[in-house]
This record gives structure tokens, C-alpha cells and sequence, in this order.
């Protein structure tokens, strides 16, 4: 994506371990993400990629490892220190997670209005400021989330996730369940939102198409584990089995 | 032979602790909601929405429940009383079985139909659908936001909900007294102010005040704690209808011997 990178480090994670019950799903991972920097993981379905994510927003608790946010470790930080942290970061769920109860523009503004109270109108201002920017029009502001197609919701969600202009943005699988030109469309809205933002940014995906215009590296979780580290122009020419075999099965085209 | 025997005490064991994992995380989730229902921030807009769907919408599906229960309650007990001449008891009858029971318990269950199933069904929505999540890393604790409101609202509403459903299903009492079995108007009200007893009314209050607790803390726990998808929602939903009517009936009896045991 070739944004200002540098080599400080906004996320770090060291040995992360997380099981359920007897069931392991990631087992000893370890990677950064440096300022600027876009990184793709990705891996099949039930590799633990949104359990990994979930993990470093602290929805979940690693049972051993390490996670520095801003260098600051969150495991076993304390509630309110570990929310100021979160809030510090944008983050899109698989389904887009948009609040059915509140409208469309409620929902792009909602972690600015816990921060600092805004009336209707500035509200509805800065919300349509944000939506506009990502392709959206100012009819949607006073539909609910149920009123709009799945792809206008994905871009919601992250007219929500960076609306409070977030340094660390994190997506889980943005492209999920759309059609190839809308999914397209959504990644070069991750590029300029990161871009403008001058973020680094996480993304969970296992559609290729994706990597390849999103990330400048890519992490590959398969058994538990990292199996592969690379940029997305090495991940089409390795020779790692693995790789090849992912890139095969889920997009043949692109495996050269 | 003895491994089976071994499997049904393993699985009798499973179940025991199940059970009693469930009733500390219940335990432990009601704690939790109490602590931060008295912490602010207070969100007043969605407690308001609350009230107003709780008490509000709950009014003609409990009027019309102790309405008829009334006059079921006056004819029920005209014909059974009249075999040993006491008619002149039915006003009482009425009034005591209305206040002290029957009036919190119907509205009780009723409101465990209507907004229990509904509480359940929209929290564990939420949660299949990362609602919940994202709740959390926008800046706003999910116990706060969502179910805090729901506790208070609750709390507040069903007792006045009980207070109107007395008053109906006294009236409907009356008027099948009146109407029907011809009882004279004015002695009849008058019986019933005579044998209004405030500790009924209060002992009546105290339970909706539970009720509006049990009702509130189970739908939301079951919600919470929803998994699976669209069966997890519908499993939620019914855990929370069934298992509040269960407890409303059960302490109500414990309230009952407190007050009067």
C-alpha cells in the first residue's frame, strides 16, 4: 500500500496461545505491525484468524503470550486502562455489527458521542462528512441498518470505525459475502481510509483479490500457527506448499 | 455392565455441575449488573425507551389478564360459597386473592411473555451478530448500555403495572357482582375498602418489585450468554420465558411465607 511505514511499533505479539476447552487454535504467535504498515492475515476458515483478532481487542484473553498496543501490554491491564486503549483503535466485525435499533447516522457517530457530547445537527453533519467520503449518499443517514444493502453496510462500518480517526484500524474479513466489483470497491476504501489517516491497519481476510490490493505483508495462520511471512507479491511466487495450496483452492487464477 | 452404569453417573455428574455452573454465572452476572447499574453514566434515553416499552405496552395485555381473572374469581367464588350461604364473601375473596396473588403473579408471567421473550430474543441478537463486541470497543460497557436500563425499568415498572392490574381486577370483580349476580353496588365497594388491607397491597408491590428483577436478569443472562446463531436466539428466548414464569411462581411463595408465614 506504500504508506509512510516506519519501524515503531504499534501492535506487538509475542507466543500467543489461545485454546477452548481441549481445543487449540493458536498456538505460539508471534508478529508486529509497524506504523504505517497494512497487514493481511490470512488463513482457512476456523484457522482462528478472528479469534487472533478478537484476542488483540481484548474480547478474548489469551491463555499465555504477549500483546503490546502502543507498547503498552493489555494482558492482564485493568478494565478502564484496557477501554481507553481500545477506543484508540477502529475495528469492523465480520457482519459489519451496525446497531439495528439506532439509524444509520447513530451509528457512524456513536464512539464519538460517548467521547464528547454532539447535538442532532452537528451529528447528522459529521456523519454525513464521513459517509460521503466513502461513497455513501445523505438519503441513508435516517434509515436504519436493516433498510440498506449488505455492501452499504460494510461501509458503514467502517465509516464507523473511522470516524473518531483511529491511528490502528483493524477488519475482520471486510470483503465477506459481496460480490467481487463491491467487494473491490471496499478494499480501496481500507487503502484511502489507511492512507488518509496515516493508520496501520490489520485485516482479516481469506480472499486473495483483497491481499493483493490491501496489504504489504501478509501472515498465513494454518494449524495454530504462522506458517508463512511475506508481501503479497512474494505469497504468488513462493513455493511454499502451503501457500500455493491456499492461493489454489481459493483463487486458482491468481497461483502463477 | 459397569462402564454403562459409569457412564450414567458420569453424565448424571455432568449435569449436576452444569447446573450449578450455570446458577454461579447467573449469580455472578446479576452481581455484575447491580454494581453497574448504580454506577454512572446512566443512559436516561434508553431507560426511558424501557419504561415505556415495559410499562407502557404491557398495560392492555395485563389489563385484560386481571380483568377476566376477576370476574372468573367473583363467579368461581359466588357458586362455591353459595352452597354454605357466605356470599357476602366475595368482594373479600376477590379482593385479597387479586392483591395479594394473583394480581403480581399474572403480571408477572404476562410481562415474562411479552418483554422477557423479547429482552432474551434482542440481547441474543446482539450477541450472535457481534453487536455486543462491537458495543464494547466503541467506548460503551455492553451491562451499562444494554441491560442496566432494562434492570431499572423493570424494577420501577412492574409494581406500578400490579398497582393498575389490582385496580382492574377488582373492577371486574365488582362488575360481575353487580351485573351479574346482582349484588347491591354500594355495599359491595364498601366490603371491598373495608377489607383493603395496605400490607396486601405492599406484600403485592414487594413481589412485582422481584418479579421485575428475576424477569429482567434471567432474559438478559439467557440473551448474553447466546451462542449458535438463530437456534441459540430461539434456545434463549424460551429458556428466559420458561425459566422466569418458574421462578415468579417459586418466589412467590417464598414471599408469601415471609409476609404472612
Amino acid at each position: 500500500m506504500n504508506t509512510k511505514q516506519t519501524n515503531k511499533k504499534v501492535i506487538e505479539v509475542r507466543n500467543l496461545s489461545k485454546k477452548f476447552d481441549k481445543n487449540i487454535v493458536l498456538q505460539d504467535i508471534n508478529f508486529d505491525l509497524c506504523e504505517g504498515e497494512s497487514l493481511a492475515i490470512i488463513g482457512a476458515s476456523g484457522s482462528g484468524k478472528s479469534v487472533l483478532l478478537k484476542n488483540i481487542i481484548g474480547l478474548l484473553k489469551p491463555d499465555k503470550g504477549s500483546i503490546k498496543i502502543n507498547n503498552i501490554e493489555t494482558i492482564n491491564l485493568s478494565r478502564a486502562k484496557k477501554e481507553n486503549l481500545i477506543l484508540d483503535l477502529g475495528i469492523t466485525f465480520q457482519h459489519g455489527a451496525l446497531f439495528d435499533s439506532l439509524k444509520i447516522w447513530e451509528n457512524v457517530i456513536f464512539k464519538i458521542q460517548r467521547l464528547k457530547k454532539l447535538s442532532k445537527i452537528d451529528g447528522q453533519k459529521l456523519a454525513l462528512d464521513v459517509i460521503k467520503n466513502l461513497g455513501l449518499k445523505a438519503e441513508i443517514l435516517n434509515l436504519y441498518p436493516s433498510e440498506i444493502s449488505g455492501g452499504m453496510q460494510k461501509r458503514v462500518a467502517i465509516a464507523r470505525a473511522i470516524c473518531s480517526k483511529p491511528k490502528i484500524l483493524l477488519f475482520d474479513e471486510p470483503t465477506s459475502g459481496l460480490d467481487p466489483v463491491t467487494g473491490s470497491v471496499i478494499d480501496e476504501l481500507i487503502v484511502n481510509s489507511v492512507k488518509s489517516l496515516g493508520a496501520s491497519a490489520i485485516t482479516i481476510t481469506h480472499d486473495m483479490a483483497s491481499v493483493s490490493r490491501i496489504a504489504d505483508k501478509v501472515i498465513l495462520i494454518d494449524q495454530h500457527k504462522i506458517s508463512w511471512v511475506g508481501t503479497p507479491h512474494e505469497m504468488l511466487r513462493s513455493d511454499n506448499l502451503k501457500i500455493q495450496d491456499f492461493i489454489k483452492a481459493i483463487n486458482p487464477s491468481l497461483f502463477k | 455392565m459397569i462402564k454403562t452404569i459409569a457412564n450414567i453417573f458420569g453424565s448424571i455428574g455432568y449435569t449436576c455441575l452444569r447446573f450449578l455452573s450455570q446458577i454461579g454465572n447467573f449469580f455472578i452476572f446479576c452481581i455484575t449488573a447491580l454494581f453497574w447499574t448504580i454506577r454512572p453514566p446512566w443512559y436516561f434515553k434508553q431507560i426511558f425507551s424501557q419504561i415505556i416499552d415495559i410499562g407502557f405496552f404491557s398495560l392492555p395485555v395485563v389489563g385484560l389478564t386481571t380483568f377476566f381473572s376477576g370476574m372468573v374469581l367473583a363467579l368461581q367464588t359466588y357458586s362455591g360459597f353459595s352452597e354454605f350461604n357466605s356470599e357476602s364473601t366475595v368482594a373479600r375473596v376477590v379482593l385479597t386473592s387479586i392483591t395479594r396473588e394473583l394480581g403480581p403473579v399474572l403480571t408477572g408471567l404476562m410481562v415474562a411473555g411479552r418483554v422477557g421473550a423479547k429482552m432474551a430474543a434482542e440481547i441474543a441478537t446482539m450477541k450472535v451478530t457481534e453487536q455486543i463486541d462491537a458495543l464494547g470497543t466503541l467506548g460503551t460497557r455492553p451491562m451499562q448500555y444494554l441491560i442496566a436500563p432494562k434492570l431499572i425499568a423493570s424494577i420501577i415498572c412492574i409494581p406500578f403495572l400490579v398497582l393498575i392490574g389490582n385496580t382492574i381486577g377488582i373492577l371486574g370483580g365488582y362488575i360481575i357482582a353487580t351485573y351479574k349476580l346482582n349484588f347491591n353496588s354500594e355495599l359491595y365497594l364498601y366490603a371491598t375498602l373495608e377489607y383493603l388491607q395496605w400490607i396486601d397491597v405492599i406484600q403485592g408491590l414487594v413481589k412485582a418489585a422481584i418479579f421485575g428483577y428475576i424477569i429482567s436478569m434471567l432474559s438478559c443472562y439467557f440473551g448474553y450468554n447466546a451462542s449458535r446463531g438463530a437456534e441459540g436466539v430461539g434456545y434463549a428466548t424460551t429458556a428466559a420465558v420458561v425459566t422466569s414464569s418458574v421462578m415468579i411462581l417459586t418466589s412467590t411463595y417464598i414471599i408469601t411465607a415471609l409476609f404472612f408465614g
